[in-house]
């Protein structure tokens, strides 16, 4: 399989006009400019091909599954899954055949044939409470495990909100002590990939990015991949005419929500949250949160079960240091939220003391 | 009761299918000033056109306004593409298919020639040894 990526796609069948095509769709996936995608082909059709397919280590800690639900629902499989063809997923508990004696030999194996080359994938949050005792594989407990495994990878992807800053497990009273992958390891390159779960598309992108590239993409400050998450829900939102007008639904069923206006006053977290929603969308392009009237849950960003609570407006000016703190986090946005709390204050507060169902929710 | 009793409004109007949002007369603009650079530096680019919040009537609109030229190329690469010139030569409507036939991307492009219709140097290569072979066989 040596040679340029394109030469090992040919051999399959793929050719460069195929290959240039999936790499414009791509590009426009990644809500990146067009040019972007010549850029892409080029680069990654001259990228050499690995002698050997690059394995790849998936280790699931203290998880739903979901995030795996999510990357076997990737719905352009055809080109992504030739791509994925260039890889050797060498561990994955739910995907592989072996279970128990034989997935572990697998792993040390894998491991021991590619070290310091391969790439980690990690989903769940890692229990630190009880010696870890929470969570075990094997007789070990995630953190013993994550900390061998990691030794000998050349990155690693915290795939999903609990991996990348403790998710569900974490929230508050976080009784399990769950951490994210980067709270333990600190000298791996790492790279978020957050949601609950992430965007199918934004799981393979930056998986194909690094096998093509053979390095990481641009991050943000939350260790996430630019492309993705450079600009918030709000910004790219179908409905955010509406906002800009001061439309907003009030309830769940009033005449505003039937008129789909903007849900921010219902708690809608899409001006905090940075993810690729409204642009990518969910099952296949049909559809997302917000577009089936519910706002954005914030599920890409750090501590999003603990944020004030999901019906909330942003602005609500029941809790003020809450959102101070909220707005510090998000940081570049912050002189944003700020604009928002101050032009939607007045009607949170009216909506606030008129109708009881936000209330509701809440309990 | 049937679905379309629920009086509820998912795409708001100037959002709907048979609506226009008034996004599509800017583009226009935008073309225009792309197609300008092009004459003067060569330089080629593209919008994608679903990056922007456009309705399919605004599509429609900006289909009729740019109209139909006399170049309609087909590509069949991992399902059809369409690489059709419009009425304004330089102005290209791209679209991209997957093998089921519905759109996964959509571009308008400002070039000559799209980038796609043109064969790639290794490729012609490739091409040339082919050639070469069937010339081979012939004695």
């Amino acid at each position: 399989m040596q040679g340029p990526l394109i030469e090992t796609l040919a051999r399959q069948g793929v050719t460069r006009r195929t290959f240039m095509k999936f790499c414009a769709t791509l590009a426009s996936a990644m809500a990146l400019p067009p040019s972007a995608g010549r850029a892409m082909a080029e680069a990654m059709a001259a990228a050499p091909a690995a002698s050997k397919r690059p394995s790849v280590i998936w280790l699931p800690f203290q998880e739903c599954t979901g995030c795996t639900e999510s990357i076997t629902r990737s719905h352009s499989p055809t080109l992504e899954g030739l791509i994925f063809d260039v890889i050797s997923l060498d561990y994955q508990e739910t995907l592989m055949a072996a279970a128990g004696h034989q997935a572990e030999e697998a792993l040390h194996a894998a491991m021991a044939a590619n070290d310091g080359k391969y790439l980690l994938i990690v989903d769940g949050s890692i229990p630190l409470g009880l010696d870890g005792a929470y969570s075990c594989i094997a007789g070990k407990s995630n953190l013993e495990t994550l900390k061998e495994v990691a030794k000998g990878a050349a990155a690693i992807v915290a795939m999903g909100s609990c991996a990348a800053y403790g998710g569900l497990p974490h929230a508050n009273p976080n009784p399990t002590g769950a951490v994210s992958v980067s709270d333990i390891i600190k000298d791996k390159p790492i790279i978020n990939i957050p949601g609950c779960p992430p965007i199918p598309t934004v799981i393979t992108g930056v998986l194909a990015h690094f096998l093509t590239f053979g390095s990481l993409p641009e991050l943000d400050k939350h260790g996430r991949p630019k492309a993705f998450y450079g600009e918030t829900i709000h910004d790219r939102c179908y409905r955010r005419p509406f906002y800009d007008q001061g439309k907003f639904a009030k309830t769940f069923d009033d005449q505003g929500a039937r008129n789909g206006w903007c849900l921010f006053e219902l708690g809608c977290k899409g001006p905090v949250t940075y993810n690729a929603c409204a642009t990518v969308k969910w099952n296949g392009g049909t559809s997302w949160p917000v577009e089936s009237g519910h706002g954005c849950l914030g599920c890409s960003e750090p501590d999003f079960w603990d944020a004030g609570g999901f019906y909330k407006a942003l602005s609500m000016p029941a809790d003020p240091l809450k959102l101070a703190a909220k707005a510090a986090v998000v940081g570049a946005a912050a002189g944003v939220a700020v604009s928002f709390v101050n032009r939607g204050k007045k009607s949170a507060a009216k909506s606030a003391h008129e109708t009881t169902t936000l209330a509701d929710l809440e309990k | 009761m049937p679905l379309d009793a629920i009086p509820v409004v998912a795409v708001p109007p100037g959002l709907r299918a048979g609506e226009l949002s008034g996004n599509a007369p800017a583009l226009l603009r935008e073309i225009a000033e792309m197609v300008r650079r092009l004459l003067s530096e060569g330089e080629t680019s593209a919008i994608d056109l679903q990056a922007l919040p456009l309705t399919p009537a605004d599509l429609e609109w900006l289909r009729e306004q740019l109209g139909e030229g006399e170049i309609a190329v087909t590509l069949n690469a991992d399902g059809e593409s369409s690489l059709n010139e419009t009425a304004c030569p330089g102005v290209w409507w791209v679209t991209h298919r997957n093998p089921k036939g519905a759109v996964v991307s959509e571009f308008l492009e400002v070039a000559f020639v799209p980038e796609l219709v043109k064969a790639h140097q290794d490729d012609v290569v490739i091409g040339l040894e082919h050639l070469e072979l069937l010339i081979s066989d012939l004695s």
